[in-house]
């Protein structure tokens, strides 16, 4: 589903990713560990196309397309999510209206009907009973006064309403205690299938008691160092990051 | 008999200071006023940023009674459900357009069909024709004036609506609405004005506002002319004591609007909303000018005004605060915030507060920026695209503006005007 070859970027000339080759196929989690500052944020930006960090080698293969040649609306009308490490708060538009907006433009570009507002209250109600959501929050501006919990629910909660095939989810445990961590858990795991692929990126392997991945990948000043299955991330738990920082310090 | 004084404006033609009327006098001042200032230019602080130059070159005819085809001229018709009409037709009142079943304690029509009721001795005792020429041109040219009266203790359910439209025609016409608004003691209303029309004209609407004691008054005037008019209009309202009066200015059609709205706090614990919404797109400049004046003690006002400029339009704003010597404990908030969506759109933006109270609470901020770049991207990465997400955060900046504006047909009119400029759609239907 996704293929990543040589991927350097840049932000305003100073280099983050430097190097990264990574290949994910339908129906797998990966997990993007690795230090503050190793480039993580980075990479699941650079795939959801923010415009502030220039790549400026190697591709970006996804479902046979060259993702880094469409707009980021048109990679989350093809499929590709990125949950929010710091959601944006947008007062004065509801999470209805947005998701609505949102879901009709993947509809558009599938050449599907579009949802009317009661169609979309109908389809949007069973997603919210999957995060536990209280269907007030639809009519509050989007993540406005939201608590960081409740902003990373409201991430997943758009996740599942999308229904992407490849979900990116970047720190999507920071700051959420262990309820809402279970929580969240639990919506992505609900999302988990076949044709489905998901990068959780994160500091922790916390998350990953909860999201439990098939393949763990440590990151280290742009370059992944070290692959493994789920027994990394423990490894990793144990023993800190400073081994592996090390051991790249070393080699370069 | 001659007029007496010599005139040096090209509006003298439209004057109307035929003897036998009761306003004869009042229009005879008024033209003087009027001559006696001219059209301002650039040189006159109160209109540094606003250009009249290109509108004094216009010669405007006066208007007419015609036939009417039921059209408002906007593309954007604000049609109030369950409203009290009143339509003004080229400055002339259509009553088979008018509601004509009014509730108990409303008296709303032409000067020629309220003209015994107490109300009127209040008539140009509100505007100051000194401090605003164009209201003293509207006074020595308006056709006839139309009255608002809620008696005392009576609360309105229905909003009431004054629609001014003006047609199109050869030669450019000038129109002057006059109102007069006078809230009575507890009474409780919804006012809502609307100018609109086709083609190339002038108008200068001048309305006056009484709200007595412990009176309620939603005053919401929307600014939706020709984008080939003039609008040069001006509100002037009163509050006694315990009263409440929101005024909702929302204008963004005409080449040039400018509105004046001016508030004389003269009673205790008085409380005043300004909430405004002023758009100008493609060569378009709108002007906002306000001015509160604190006179007596224990009053609140709350001004917020939201900006949208676009394409080279053009924004000006100015907010004066007067805090009187007496007016101690006085609470006034201003804010004004301007979104520029494009490098050649301009906004001019001077808040002017004068405090002559030592106890008191005086807050103002002006901001001017643009949508975030974050939040584009947060609306791109669900699949929005780029020109439905500008129009979406756009929107949204109006927001703590909308929010104040309790007629649902006036916020979805601008909604749609910011998504037809922003984006070239039509925003997404709500049901």
């Amino acid at each position: 589903m996704l293929k990543i070859s040589n991927l350097h970027a840049s932000v305003e000339d100073k280099k983050i990713l430097k190097g990264i080759d990574l290949r994910v196929n339908a129906g797998e989690v990966h997990a993007i560990m690795g230090p503050n500052g190793s480039g993580k944020s980075t990479l699941a930006q650079v795939l959801a196309g923010r415009d502030a960090y220039e790549v400026t080698e190697g591709t970006v293969e996804y479902l046979g397309r060259d993702l880094l040649e469409m707009d980021p609306e048109e990679r989350a009308r093809e499929g590709v999510f990125l949950a929010f490490q710091y959601p944006v708060e947008i007062p004065g538009v509801s999470n209805a209206y947005f998701l609505r907006s949102a879901v009709n433009a993947v509809r558009k570009h599938r050449g599907e009907p579009e949802l009317d507002a009661i169609q979309f209250s109908k389809y949007i109600r069973e997603k919210m009973k999957l995060l536990d959501l209280d269907p007030s929050q639809l009519n509050r501006s989007v993540n406005e006064g939201f608590s960081g919990g409740e902003k990373k629910r409201n991430e997943i909660f758009h996740m599942a309403v999308m229904e992407p095939k490849l979900c990116v989810l970047d720190e999507t445990d920071s700051g959420l205690d262990i309820d809402a961590l279970k929580i969240v858990a639990d919506g992505v795991n609900a999302l988990r299938g076949p044709d489905r692929a998901i990068l959780v990126v994160t500091h922790y392997q916390r998350l990953l008691n909860y999201i439990v991945p098939d393949f763990v990948h440590v990151l280290v000043d742009g370059r992944i160092v070290k692959s493994g299955d789920r027994t990394l991330a423990l490894e990793l738990e144990e023993k800190g990051y400073g081994w592996l920082e090390a051991e790249a310090a070393a080699k370069a | 008999m001659a007029l007496a004084l010599e005139s040096r404006t090209p509006f003298q033609k439209l004057y109307r200071l035929e003897a036998g009327t009761p306003w004869e006098r009042l229009r005879r001042t008024a033209a003087e006023f009027f001559e006696a200032v001219g059209v301002p230019g650039t040189k006159n602080e109160e209109w540094r940023f606003t250009s009249l130059r290109e509108f004094a070159e216009h010669e405007f005819t006066p208007a007419e009674p015609r036939d009417w085809d039921g059209r408002y001229g906007s593309a954007d018709p604000i049609e109030v459900r369950d409203a009290i009409r009143l339509v003004v037709v080229d400055g002339v009142y259509r009553p088979d357009a008018s509601s004509s079943d009014l509730p108990d304690g409303l008296i709303v029509g032409p000067w020629s069909e309220t003209k015994d009721d107490p109300a009127w001795r209040r008539f140009g005792t509100i505007v100051q024709m000194d401090r605003h020429p164009f209201a003293a041109l509207n006074t020595a040219c308006f056709v006839e004036p139309i009255l608002v009266r809620v008696a005392a203790g009576a609360t309105m359910e229905r909003p009431i609506h004054l629609a001014f439209v003006s047609q199109r025609s050869d030669a450019p016409r000038a129109i002057f609405p006059r109102v007069l608004v006078v809230v009575g003691e507890n009474a409780e209303a919804k006012l809502l004005e609307t100018h609109s029309g086709s083609g190339a004209y002038f108008t200068a609407p001048v309305s006056e506002v009484f709200v007595d004691e412990s009176g309620r008054l939603e005053h919401t005037k929307v600014q939706q002319d020709s984008l080939d008019a003039f609008h040069i209009g001006h509100v002037r309202a009163t509050q006694e004591a315990g009263s409440v009066y929101s005024s909702n200015g929302v204008s963004f059609g005409a080449r040039l609007s400018r509105n004046d709205i001016d508030i004389w706090l003269g009673g205790e614990h008085t409380e005043t909303w300004l909430n405004g919404a002023y758009m100008a797109f493609g060569e378009q400049l709108t002007d906002s000018h306000t001015r509160l004046d604190h006179a007596m003690p224990n009053c609140h006002s709350f001004q917020v005004y939201k900006g949208i400029l676009g394409g080279a339009g053009a924004g000006v704003f100015n907010g004066k605060i007067y805090v009187h010597p007496d007016a101690q404990k006085t609470d006034a908030k201003q804010t004004n915030k301007a979104l520029l969506l494009s490098p050649q759109a301009t906004v001019n933006t001077k808040p002017q507060l004068e405090i002559f109270a030592d106890d008191v609470k005086c807050t103002h901020g002006a901001t001017v920026g643009q949508l975030e770049a974050e939040s584009l991207f947060y609306l791109r990465s669900r699949g929005i695209g780029l020109a439905e997400a500008q129009a979406i955060l756009t929107y949204a900046f109006l927001a703590e503006v909308l929010e104040k504006i309790s007629l649902e047909a006036v916020r979805t009119a601008l909604e749609r005007v910011v998504f037809r400029q922003v984006a070239r759609v039509e925003p997404m239907p709500e049901e």
